[in-house]
């Protein structure tokens, strides 16, 4: 009896000697870093941006070769044209290390669901990536183009993305955690950043540009993509994104340009803003109160002011509190009447403060939204002037 | 029985702790957060509280009958044939939830997990254990729960801490802004899969325990216990994941788990909190086989229970293969047919034999 429980349990430990059912070794996995989806005639084409771990390992001496490779394929869906690339890379595509998705501007402009749909429901994405619109350009000349500085493509649009966003206020980092979360609010508008090829397409795909000092080829960030239902709508200037971002709370720092009372320039860094949101539904018809606080330094001066008076640092956080206020204006002018977009989630805000009486208005929303008459309060507090007083270079003539 | 196993109070409500999580921790969230958005935490939370009514319920008709378990119970009010009947259909009860389970746990691996491992891999080990911890006897079981009790509870608070830089106070409001019919509903669901199963702890309760009136607190607390830690799981997924995702998604712990990044560096780490349900799933589980496994040598008057166990563990590996041909099928078993399913046996049968232990003064 005892020796043939001692076979069985040795025939059972047979099973695990097979290891794991679906293992993949990490020299049969192409790791990929950067998808682009594009709309080709009827067809979608993806191209993915693989990882060559030989090149970028910082042991060895590098062969010359590219740090990364990309390979496109077309498909009726999304998914069929992901299994294509197979096709053409010598292993199979393996997403848990994506960090972005860059989406082509035409495929932006018609219906880009069916992407959001599947990056969120196969498995081996994680959604912890950032998804980037094209701007009027392919995500795949987007994808294709090598960078100086870091070697992977990739990793120079996420860090460019997070690092604009953190220090100029322009960009929006979007993950598909915050799309599936943002997306379907109210009428499933959001933001997403754009980013463009300037430069020399054909030399940006080659070596070449990253042996030359001045690139030849270069990825740069706009304004953001309006995304109203699947769709994108419109662009934002630059001014009116950074709007946006003041709107919802997610400027950490950036730069403001004031007029000095008696001419010139002077420029304040923000380096604390906080926004807060308050909605208010009186006889059926929503208002919107926004407070916006922040906190500067006055960072460079070219003009004639002696900051060492109470006037004239009221002065200053007059003139950047009308600077900030005229940037949210207008991207508020942009959201409602151009694109009649609820973008920043004045739904959300109203649902939640007001549930109530939000559910009478819920269904008219799209057509109210034009409308709402917003209030923006913005407090400014110029707390420093750098480690200097006045500046020497610019002396009152007195 | 032959072999009467005795287990400790602190045993039983380590056990009842753990059950109670069991399957809820991964599929509650999901449809609560469909059907009462924000307010889920609230739904859960009197949920809980009104789970107490049903646990006082247990206990008296527990009480009523102290040397005997809830087949035999059923048995001796019912009498015989119609007692035997009623049992058998509670076997099968019992019987089909151990292999849903079973389908559920491999369903789970393959979807988030190795989807190109077939679901009979991770069914049939999944299986081994539970067979394993029928022949080793609930004495042994229930000391292998206190052993996993610290491991489920290190996870949790590691888990909760790990999770807090997420949340998002915004994702709750408004609060109560549900409708009441579907705020009732929820709660319903939430009771469905939390408390309507503990009637199995019957088989266990009173009689297997060493001292009765302080396995009864333990019974309270180990459902308040594990009631507690579902609303904070579920209030959690709220406020990290906001309402529609954590509707969407099939397992949004898990997906919550995923979520976990501490400065880029402390990542990827859901597979070990994945452990977690493992423990409570196989709690589970096994308490619904060994209530399918003892009831079965009780209505036949079997003496020994053992040489069922082999049987009907292939049954039980085989019904878990055809018991939800897709996981919409599942879902939809979990949402509609599951309620009333329970309710019949979970509340309408107990009310029913304290009546009538009462009109028949037994």
């Amino acid at each position: 009896m005892r020796k043939e429980a001692t076979l069985l349990l040795l025939t059972v430990l047979c099973l695990l000697l097979s290891g794991c059912w679906s293992k993949r070794e990490l020299n049969e996995i192409a790791i990929v870093v950067a998808l682009g989806i594009d709309q080709l005639d009827d067809e979608y084409e993806v191209t993915v941006q693989i990882v060559n771990p030989g090149e970028i390992s910082s042991k060895q001496p590098t062969s010359g070769r590219s740090p990364v490779a990309t390979y496109s394929a077309t498909g009726a869906t999304l998914y069929e044209a992901i299994r294509k690339v197979t096709l053409l890379s010598p292993r199979k595509s393996y997403f848990s290390h994506l960090q972005v998705v860059v989406l082509g501007s035409e495929f932006a402009a018609t219906d880009i669901n069916p992407a959001f749909d599947f990056l969120s429901r196969d498995h081996e994405f994680r959604n912890d990536f950032n998804i980037v619109v094209a701007y009027e350009t392919t995500a795949k000349d987007i994808i294709s183009v090598l960078t100086p500085i870091e070697k992977i493509p990739a990793h120079k649009i996420t860090n460019s993305l997070e690092i604009s966003e953190k220090a100029w206020g322009s960009t929006v980092s979007v993950t598909m955690d915050d799309v599936i979360t943002l997306q379907y609010g109210k009428d499933s508008s959001l933001a997403l950043s754009t980013i463009e090829l300037i430069g020399n397409k054909k030399i940006g795909k080659s070596q070449e540009n990253v042996n030359q000092i001045v690139v030849s080829a270069v990825l740069k960030y706009r304004g953001l993509a309006i995304i109203k239902q699947g769709k994108l709508v419109g662009i934002l200037t630059e001014e009116e994104s950074m709007g946006y971002n003041f709107l919802t709370d997610n400027i950490k720092s950036t730069i403001e340009k004031i007029t000095c009372p008696n001419g010139g320039d002077l420029a304040t860094e923000i380096t604390n803003t906080k926004t807060s949101l308050k909605g208010k539904i009186v006889d059926d018809t929503p208002k919107i109160y926004i407070e916006v606080n922040v906190e500067q330094n006055v960072g460079e001066v070219n003009c004639v002011i002696d900051l060492v008076t109470e006037q004239a640092i009221k002065k200053i956080n007059e003139e950047t509190s009308n600077v900030i206020k005229q940037k949210i204006e207008k991207t508020l002018h942009a959201l409602q009447k151009n694109y009649e977009a609820d973008a920043v989630h004045f739904s959300n805000i109203l649902h939640q403060q007001e549930p109530k009486k939000w559910r009478k208005i819920e269904h008219q929303w799209a057509t109210l939204f034009p409308d709402v008459e917003v209030i923006v309060d913005v407090r400014v507090q110029t707390k420093n002037s750098g480690t200097i007083k006045n500046s020497t270079f610019f002396l009152s003539k007195e | 029985m032959s072999n009467k196993q005795i287990i400790s109070t602190r045993q039983f409500t380590i056990v009842t702790f753990l059950y109670s999580i069991g399957t809820s921790i991964l599929i509650i969230p999901s449809y609560l957060a469909e059907l009462s958005k924000q307010d889920s935490w609230i739904a859960a939370t009197v949920g809980v509280l009104l789970s107490i009514l049903l646990l006082m319920l247990y206990i008296t008709l527990a009480n009523t009958f102290p040397k005997r378990t809830f087949i035999e119970i059923i048995e001796k009010v019912f009498g015989k044939w119609l007692g035997k009947f009623i049992a058998i259909l509670f076997i099968i009860f019992a019987f089909m939830n151990s292999s849903e389970l079973l389908y559920f746990i491999g369903s789970f691996m393959q979807i988030e997990i190795m989807p190109e491992t077939p679901n009979t891999a991770f069914v049939l080990l999944f299986a081994l254990i539970i067979i394993m911890g029928s022949y080793l006897g609930l004495e042994t079981f229930a000391r292998s729960a206190e052993l996993f009790f610290p491991m489920f509870m290190f996870l949790f608070i590691f888990f909760i801490i790990f999770i807090t830089p997420d949340i998002k106070f915004e994702n709750i409001l408004p609060i109560l802004d549900t409708a009441p019919r579907k705020f009732i509903a929820s709660v319903l669901y939430f009771m469905s899969i939390f408390s309507f199963p503990s009637i199995m702890l019957l088989m266990i309760f009173p009689h297997t325990i060493n001292k009765n009136k302080s396995a009864q607190k333990g019974f309270y607390l180990g459902i308040l216990l594990g009631g507690f830690v579902l609303i904070l799981l579920i209030a959690l997924c709220i406020l990290a994941l906001g309402v529609i995702n954590t509707a969407s998604q099939n397992y949004p712990t898990y997906v919550l788990a995923q979520r976990i990044s501490i400065g880029n560096f402390f990542q990827r780490i859901e597979v070990i909190i994945t452990f977690m349900w493992i423990i409570t799933i196989y709690i589970r589980t096994f308490v619904y086989f060994y209530t399918a496994l003892v009831g079965l040598q009780q209505i036949f008057h079997i003496k020994n229970e053992k040489p069922l166990i082999l049987p009907l563990s292939f049954l039980l590996i085989g019904v878990s293969q055809i018991i939800h041909p897709n996981i919409t099928h599942s879902s939809i078993y979990n949402t509609g047919v599951w309620i009333p399913y329970s309710a019949t046996f979970s509340v309408i049968l107990p009310i029913f034999l304290l009546l009538i232990a009462k009109i028949r003064r037994l």
